[in-house]
């Protein structure tokens, strides 16, 4: 078991006050660490370092070092020879609430190829449809592609939000708390889902329930007051 | 309904009552006025013909189309900027230096014309000169450079309102699957904010049209249909305001009323034009 991520003295500042402090941690290669504790606390600050999303905030500042394994070697990401871009498209992000595009299911897949301008490319349909069976939706849409995004359910949207996130194949996926805005059974799917991208996919989830925890994370931490309390 | 209520209600009606009343007074005050050449078939020759005034020919044709010139170019040349600056300040550098320019551009928006005016006479209208070496530099080209600039900053911030109109959500999923800038703003700001913007763009070339010192001061006045971009011509409004110290009871004061009722139906349309598309955008 090897590690994918390895996090050292993690300082996050906003407006000069700490919301991370001296974060270490390591994540292990195709298995689920879970991130857990109260609203505020700075979980969803943690993975915001990991794609560097945080950058467009005003006043935010890092401090660290955070190496993610591509391949064989390991990278600073916050090398300044590393492109955000490039790290976004192996490190994806799927939010709390699902976010997709205002245009039609197919075209939401299909948005992060076109960013890599592969849209365009023969098998561009097929990794449509592979990354809609990966995420357990392909059954639910594949008559309906050309119809709006926003007309599917909840669960649904986290879905297809997912499978936007997995059409680039990326190594890390960063989730918070996917399941929150869901019933039940929408999150029993998602976690469902969840199980089966972790075979090719190293996963960091915060989450506010420990009871889901407990089903699906191979590991879990507790951040309170921006630092590491508990590991299990 | 409880007294506040029901005063606040017709205070808001008082006032709506109130504005469209004037509004459409105008439009009526003009009309009346106009009425003589209605009754003698003189108004839908006025807009086509020439002026001159030698041969008894009193046409606003010229200023008509001197106005819609200038507009356009002002237009045209204002979008680049404008999209860039909005760019910058809304999309790229939302806070810091982006806020520093946009309280720049606010400032910009108080500028009496005059001072835009000025520096069109003393620094545009001498470059255009020298640039083309033709003429006195007094022409669409100068007039139509300067109204762009005029009419940027209000272009910037309708713009820049348009960007805000994004939902973050949209912003954050493209950001979050690695878009740079430039995918950012073409696959994500401008399908959603395109409408709101075409609606800035009109009110924008309303503006130019309804801006009477800069022509004044800056095209030339020459009461001639232009054919070029470095022919001097005269606008409705600049037209207005060399005529108004005619004799009232000349046709030449006439003029002034179809060069009014012009005016209006013109901006009318434009304005109609950006509401049909903005109840487009909300459909």
């Amino acid at each position: 078991m090897e590690p994918k991520i390895k996090i050292t003295g993690l300082d996050f500042y906003y407006n000069g006050r700490p919301v991370l402090e001296n974060i270490c941690m390591e994540v292990v290669e195709n298995t689920i660490t879970a991130v857990t504790g109260p609203s505020g606390q700075g979980k969803s600050t943690l993975l915001m370092t990991l794609n560097r999303l945080w950058e467009s905030i005003e006043g935010a500042r890092v401090k660290g070092d955070i190496q993610i394994r591509f391949g064989q070697k390991f990278q600073n990401i916050y090398d300044p020879g590393f492109r955000v871009s490039e790290l976004r498209k192996k490190v994806g992000m799927v939010f709390q609430m699902p976010n997709p595009l205002p245009m039609s299911i197919y075209k939401n897949i299909v948005f992060p190829l076109k960013l890599t301008g592969d849209h365009k490319q023969k098998d561009a349909a097929f990794r449509v449809e592979t990354a809609l069976k990966r995420s357990f939706l392909w059954e639910e849409v594949k008559d309906r592609l050309n119809e709006d995004a926003r007309s599917l359910s909840g669960g649904q949207q986290q879905r297809l939000c997912i499978a936007r996130a997995l059409i680039l194949n990326p190594e890390v996926l960063l989730l918070d708390e996917p399941t929150s805005s869901l019933d039940d059974t929408s999150g029993r799917m998602i976690e469902a889902l969840l199980l089966e991208v972790k075979k090719t996919c190293t996963l960091l989830l915060v989450s506010h329930y420990l009871d889901q925890v407990k089903r699906i994370a191979d590991k879990g931490m507790h951040l309170s007051r921006g630092q590491i309390t508990q590991e299990w | 309904m409880d007294v506040k209520a029901f005063l606040s209600k017709s205070m808001f009606l008082g006032a709506c009552l109130l504005s469209t009343g004037i509004t459409l007074g105008i439009l009526g005050f003009m009309l009346v006025l106009a009425y003589p050449l209605f009754a003698r078939g003189l108004f839908w020759e006025m807009l086509i013909q020439p002026w001159s005034p030698g041969q008894g020919l009193f046409g606003v044709g010229p200023m008509i189309t001197g106005t819609l010139c200038i507009a356009s170019l002002a237009v045209v040349i204002s979008i680049p900027i404008s999209l860039g600056v909005a760019c910058f300040v809304g999309i790229v550098h939302p806070g810091g230096k982006g806020r520093i320019l946009k309280s720049v551009v606010e400032a910009m928006t108080s500028v009496p014309t005059v001072i835009y005016g000025f520096v069109g006479v003393f620094l545009l209208v001498p470059l255009v000169r020298t640039l083309f070496s033709g003429g006195s530099g007094m022409c669409i080209l100068s007039a139509g450079m300067m109204l762009g600039l005029l009419i940027s900053p209000t272009m910037i911030l309708f713009f820049v309102q348009s960007f805000t109109l994004v939902p973050q959500n949209h912003l954050d999923a493209a950001d979050a699957l690695g878009a740079n800038t430039v995918q950012k703003f073409f696959y994500i700001v401008l399908p959603w904010a395109w409408k709101s913007m075409v609606t800035g763009l009109i009110l924008s070339f309303g503006r130019a049209m309804g801006d009477t010192l800069i022509a004044l001061m800056i095209s030339g006045n020459a009461a001639a249909f232009p054919e070029s971009v470095l022919d001097p011509a005269r606008t409705l409004t600049a037209h207005i305001a060399l005529i108004i110290a005619a004799d009232f009871d000349s046709i030449e004061f006439k003029t002034l009323f179809v060069c009014g009722i012009s005016l209006y139906a013109m901006t009318g349309f434009g304005v109609v034009l950006a509401r049909g598309l903005g109840q487009r955008g909300r459909a």
